[in-house]
């Protein structure tokens, strides 16, 4: 049981600032993803919790004691790393065990909690096998359960799915999920994958060069991003550019493409915004007269439950939307487009 | 017979033809001289005799100079991974300009030749070699230490030749492994030590290996060394065979206790690799 505080957390290679004061906190319980593309610092903080990394400057703190002083191997959180880093000259059973040995606990107590570890990972029958003759799920259970076995007081997973091919993504990301909820453990998640934080996690920090652009819900992070590079990360996004914004009890009234719009937003924007429309924020209209846009469609994936639809307007700009799957749609047809106020979200404009 | 079997057959005659001519037909004459008469005109006689044979395992000397070339050997073994493991390490760590530069200092003993090299030895350990000299004059020591012809000498000469043998593989196999598996042992608990002795050790294994066999092949047959630093008093292997081969030209019994060393090694080479067959398998994923 344990709740993390990370506080303006920094770390500078050269010239490089991998960490620009990062803060983020994770209550006893709950599974925090580090979300972010390449390079913005998710690494490093895990690296950084995990004791494998000492910060230039910033605090982390559990349950209310600084841990920064105190080497990885004495900080008892579990590790799991992108590569499994299983130990290749150790069987399954020898992996989990591992961390047990070091404890020198007793042999029977040491044969239990592996087998229960095993049986939480579904990996029974494997003891005996090298970590090469296992298939790469099975490894990456083997590795789940070599972090759970010594029941930590923090999970930390470094992009635990990224070598996996999709199928077997899904199943581990639910048995991670899953074990996680069940053992009632606090953890930290990087990924670069939007739809991994998205499924998983009760908060997510989206990370740009070494900052925390915005730490919420994952609704929250997919329906009210504080910035366009948080609304460009966690989905698809149209961005249109509002002339006239107006602040009004509970959001701004604002004008785009000649239309007058009330929109919620994030508060405290003054003049340049632009509107943040989800592709499911847009519709085709069944007449024109409510069409805000007129476009030709352009592209048109068939998804199953829906169609995914790519509208060229006039003044040469593109709006992504989805359409019901039953909605009959054709490349080349002319469409109407009406923007759903209830659903779309205002952003200050990014000053490039 | 394909194409591409007579090419591939075409391709290996090379080194067939190299090794049949330096290797199987000397040691056939080798084994066959070895169970020649002595001659008393010539190097060798006419009629054959397993005599030399039973003369060498009946003979304390021959036994004696035997174990002091497996202690040398295995002494000199045990060394060079004690020196070499640490600068493996540096090494495997180092990257760039600094790598190169390791390299270098690390294959500096053998670029010199063997004789300059021994010579250097015997040089500075002199009586009144620079050594002594410095020792002296700084009051270190009252008379000069004797350090040539001992077999200490023998021993650092050859660890200090021998070394690059064993730092290159193990250099090789540290650097393999992933330091995220040092970081989960750590992770689990493991301290410094803890994850040496677990996971640094038994991974870096495939390059102990070849550094260990080729290191003590190397020593026990090792000539030069011996008999410049070793001095008169004492015999290894490799200087009672070519004494005898030589200077006594007894060549039938020279052969013999070539055949001697070379089974010996055989064995050594094998029971070691016998014994860590199973650490080998393990630590080769």
């Amino acid at each position: 049981m344990a709740a993390v505080e990370v506080r303006d957390l920094r770390k500078r290679y050269g010239s490089f600032l991998a960490l620009d004061g990062v803060s983020l906190t994770a209550q006893t319980g709950q599974l925090v993803t580090l979300l972010g593309p390449s390079g913005c610092g998710k690494s490093t903080t895990l690296r950084c919790l995990a004791g494998f990394l000492d910060p230039d400057g910033g605090s982390i703190s559990i349950d209310g004691s600084d841990i920064l002083g105190v080497p990885a191997n004495r900080r008892g959180f579990g590790v799991v790393f992108q590569n499994y880093a299983l130990f290749p000259h150790m069987t399954v059973a020898g992996n989990i065990g591992y961390g047990l040995k070091l404890q020198k606990r007793p042999k029977t107590e040491m044969a239990e909690r592996i087998a229960d570890a095993m049986r939480l990972v579904r990996l029974q029958g494997l003891e005996d096998r090298y970590p090469r003759q296992i298939s790469g799920g099975q490894q990456q259970r083997v590795a789940l359960a070599r972090a759970l076995v010594l029941r930590p007081r923090l999970l930390l997973l470094d992009e635990p799915l990224a070598n996996l091919d999709a199928r077997l993504r899904d199943e581990v990301r639910w048995l991670i999920r899953d074990v996680q909820q069940e053992s009632g453990i606090t953890a930290f998640y990087v990924t670069h994958d939007q739809s991994e934080a998205m499924a998983m996690s009760d908060m997510v920090a989206v990370m740009k060069e070494g900052r925390v652009a915005q730490f919420a819900t994952p609704r929250e992070i997919y329906q009210k991003p504080v910035e366009r590079y948080v609304a460009d990360f966690t989905g698809e996004a149209n961005f249109l550019s509002c002339t006239r914004v107006a602040p009004v009890a509970g959001g701004y009234d604002i004008e785009v493409a000649g239309a007058h719009l009330r929109v919620a937003g994030v508060p405290g924007i003054r003049d340049r915004a632009e509107l943040l429309l989800r592709p499911e924020a847009l519709s085709i209209a069944p007449d024109t007269g409510q069409a805000l846009f007129q476009g030709r469609v352009e592209k048109l994936a068939f998804l199953g439950a829906s169609q995914h639809c790519e509208v060229r307007l006039p003044d040469g700009g593109a709006l992504k939307l989805a359409v019901q799957a039953n909605r009959p749609v054709g490349v080349g047809d002319q469409a109407g487009i009406r923007i759903d106020s209830e659903h779309a979200w205002l952003m200050p404009e990014v000053r490039q | 017979m394909t194409r591409g079997a007579r090419l591939r057959l075409l391709l290996a005659l090379p080194a067939v033809a190299l090794i049949f001519v330096f290797m199987v037909l000397p040691i056939t004459n080798m084994v066959e001289m070895s169970f020649r008469t002595l001659g008393t005109t010539a190097p060798f006689g006419d009629s054959y005799t397993t005599g030399h044979y039973s003369r060498i395992l009946s003979d304390g000397y021959y036994w004696q100079v035997l174990l002091r070339s497996l202690v040398t050997a295995l002494l000199v073994t045990l060394l060079c991974l004690l020196v070499s493991y640490p600068i493996a390490w540096h090494m495997s760590k180092a990257h760039g300009f600094k790598a190169v530069m390791l390299y270098a200092l690390i294959a500096s003993p053998l670029m010199t030749g063997v004789l300059v090299r021994n010579f250097g030895w015997m040089i500075v350990t002199a009586l009144n070699g620079p050594l002594n000299e410095t020792l002296l004059g700084l009051g270190i020591i009252e008379r000069p230490l004797r350090l040539l012809f001992t077999q200490g000498l023998v021993v650092l000469a050859l660890v200090h030749v021998f070394v690059p043998f064993m730092v290159l593989p193990i250099n090789n196999a540290l650097r393999n492994i992933p330091p995220a598996l040092v970081e989960a042992s750590s992770s689990m608990g493991a301290n410094r030590w803890q994850a040496f002795r677990d996971v640094i050790l038994p991974l870096s294994f495939p390059g102990i290996y070849p550094g260990v066999i080729l290191v003590f092949v190397l020593s026990i047959a090792a000539y030069v060394t011996p008999a410049l630093l070793g001095g008169q008093m004492v015999s290894y292997m490799p200087t009672l065979i070519v004494a005898e081969l030589n200077g006594t030209f007894r060549w039938p019994l020279g052969s013999a206790l070539a055949i001697v060393l070379a089974v010996v090694t055989l064995i050594c080479v094998a029971a070691f690799t016998l014994l860590t067959a199973k650490l080998m398998e393990k630590s080769r994923a």
